[in-house]
């Protein structure tokens, strides 16, 4: 519902963006007929409405963007207000334009038509006719009384434009064919509108009822890993006193054998936290956030990744911009995510390589880059690389271990604290990790 | 060589503690539920809890921490409380350790348990100079 209403907000923009273009050719049109054509009308009226479209659109846009901003919450029925009652204001305005500039003679009577694709887009089909009857009327009306002698008929002083004073059968057949267009448009182009309309609302609701489901599936995935974790936490605690000595020693086979157990129950259970910590954050509408040292948390991450790259006699820098230090976010995953852009970093960059951490100050908003001059990311695989479980080519040919998962939990981090992520990177060229927050996440 | 009290409600993990402490000299006994804990805290007193946060509900730990301190055998006797808390809620419990009305428990560790964490944890508690948090 509140898309929906979006939607004729939107709408209504688009609406106001048409009428200035509607002032500009009213403006240029009687430039034309005045300067070239000389067709002897009274421009002075004609340029005073085209004034008056002007100021009530600029109106009707400040009235607009103030309540939308205000976040009234009737604003549904005020913009649909808005929307009914532009319409026929416009109508007015043409209908004095026409009467001031030839009446029924003048060929721009036709724009009426556009009048009633507007309507038929924004409002409801009884609306759409209601507008047409009242444009009927209004024609009719400017017709019969300058046809009557009652109003003054500003005639067109050029060839072939004059046929009010020719008895009123030209009039009544134009009349008619006037008229009769108005309601076929309305019934054509809200025909039209109705379908996408219904197929809107259909889609709207698929979305809904996928949303519904995805957050069922989540729930059975978030259950069962669970409890596969605990059993695993159980198996580990059993098999460390046995590794241990504790239940006395062991020979060289059995301990080898056992070692491999349990170092597969890591591995599974490393696999099995990531997948509880991706479902958890899926499933969570927002996260707990409080202000803390972004400083302090690079640190923390480079303090957690510094021995491995170490051991790969990897070049690791990093640094913080002055003046960056305490944000607002949910600091155990921000860490987490940039140690997880420093393991990755790490683990993809052959011996003797460089990963660098830098923080940047961005004004509202932070920067957190890692760069490496590893093995990079191949083209095909760029657009995918945050998706659940994937993993790239190159990345599965060198490493057989890897969840898949690190880089989906880093994204929706970043969607949490709604700031964003993505990488840079050319294959065998090294890669650049983004990650920007704001710096007062709610 | 301390007297030390599990309550845990999963036989392989209390199992796997058991031959951890043992080794190292200490007497284990074992309460399968919170209320059994409780009961045997009252029974004989012990030198050293180990708490298991999460056992027939979410908060079972908690409350078990809160009434074992309600009681004056044991008021001041070291709690260690075993959590997966961190990696289910992404809370970090450093700080609220000791808070009396909340968590008031002396150390706490988080699950899966390492051997030598255990023992390190559980020596600095004996001691009585437990370092707040993990």
């Amino acid at each position: 519902m509140r898309e929906q209403q979006d939607g004729l907000a939107e709408s209504l923009y688009w609406l106001i963006r048409l009428r200035w273009f509607a002032v500009g050719g009213v403006v240029l049109t009687t430039l034309f007929a005045d300067k070239v054509l000389g067709l002897g009308l009274d421009y002075g009226k004609l340029y005073s409405l085209a004034a008056a479209l002007c100021a009530y659109n600029f109106l009707f846009l400040l009235y607009l963007n103030r309540v939308r901003a205000s976040d009234r919450p009737d604003l549904p029925v005020i913009t649909n207000r808005l929307a009914n009652s532009q319409i026929p204001l416009d109508l007015l305005s043409l209908a004095a334009l026409l009467h001031f500039s030839g009446g029924p003679e003048n060929p721009f009577a036709y724009y009426f038509f556009f009048h009633m694709i507007i309507a038929s887009i924004l409002l409801s089909r009884r609306a759409s006719y209601l507008q047409a009857a009242f444009a009927s009327v209004l024609f009719l009306l400017v017709s019969g009384l300058e046809y009557s002698g009652q109003w003054r008929h500003y005639c067109i002083n050029g060839p072939g434009f004059c046929f009010l004073g020719e008895g009123s059968l030209p009039l009544l057949g134009s009349s008619a064919a006037f008229v009769s267009t108005l309601f076929i448009a309305v019934y054509m182009a809200s025909s039209v509108s109705l379908k996408l309309r219904q197929k809107e609302a259909t889609l709207r609701q698929a979305n809904l009822q996928l949303k519904e489901k995805d957050k069922i599936k989540s729930n059975y995935v978030l259950r069962v890993s669970h409890d596969v974790k605990e059993h695993l936490a159980a198996i580990q605690a059993c098999l460390d006193p046995v590794l241990h000595g504790l239940t006395g020693p062991l020979a060289p086979g059995q301990e080898d054998l056992l070692r491999r157990s349990y170092a597969r129950t890591e591995k599974l259970l490393v696999f099995v936290k990531a997948l509880l910590e991706i479902t958890r954050l899926k499933l969570s509408k927002k996260i707990e956030t409080g202000p803390f040292s972004l400083l302090k948390t690079a640190e923390n991450a480079v303090r957690l990744v510094e021995e491995r790259a170490g051991e790969k006699k990897i070049k690791l820098a990093w640094s913080v911009a002055p003046g960056v230090d305490i944000i607002n976010g949910a600091q155990i995953y921000i860490e987490e995510t940039i140690a997880n852009f420093l393991a990755n970093s790490i683990k993809y960059t052959p011996e003797g390589g460089s990963v660098e951490l830098a923080i940047t100050d961005e004004g509202e908003k932070v920067r957190i880059r890692v760069t490496d001059t590893g093995m990079g990311v191949p083209g095909d695989d760029l657009p995918h690389l945050f998706e659940e479980f994937f993993r790239a080519r190159n990345a599965r040919a060198t490493e057989r271990n890897g969840t898949g998962l690190g880089l989906s939990i880093a994204k929706e981090v970043a969607e949490k604290h709604k700031g964003s992520i993505w990488v840079e990177s050319q294959e065998g060229k090294g890669a650049s990790f983004y990650l920007i927050l704001p710096k007062n996440a709610d | 060589m301390a007297k030390i009290l599990i309550i845990d409600d999963d036989p392989d993990i209390v199992e796997s503690m058991r031959i951890i402490l043992e080794s190292c000299r200490h007497k284990v006994k074992v309460a399968k539920n919170g209320a059994e804990g409780l009961k045997e805290a009252k029974a004989a007193k012990y030198d050293l809890i180990i708490l298991d946060v999460m056992m027939e509900t979410m908060s079972t730990g908690f409350e078990v921490a809160r009434g074992l301190r309600e009681s004056r055998e044991n008021k001041t006797v070291p709690i260690l409380m075993l959590t997966a808390i961190k990696e289910s809620t992404g809370l970090d419990f450093n700080s609220e350790v000791g808070d009396k009305d909340w968590l008031p428990v002396n150390a706490y560790l988080e699950k899966p348990l390492k051997p030598n964490e255990l023992l390190v944890k559980v020596e600095a508690l004996l001691k009585g100079d437990a370092p707040k948090g993990k």
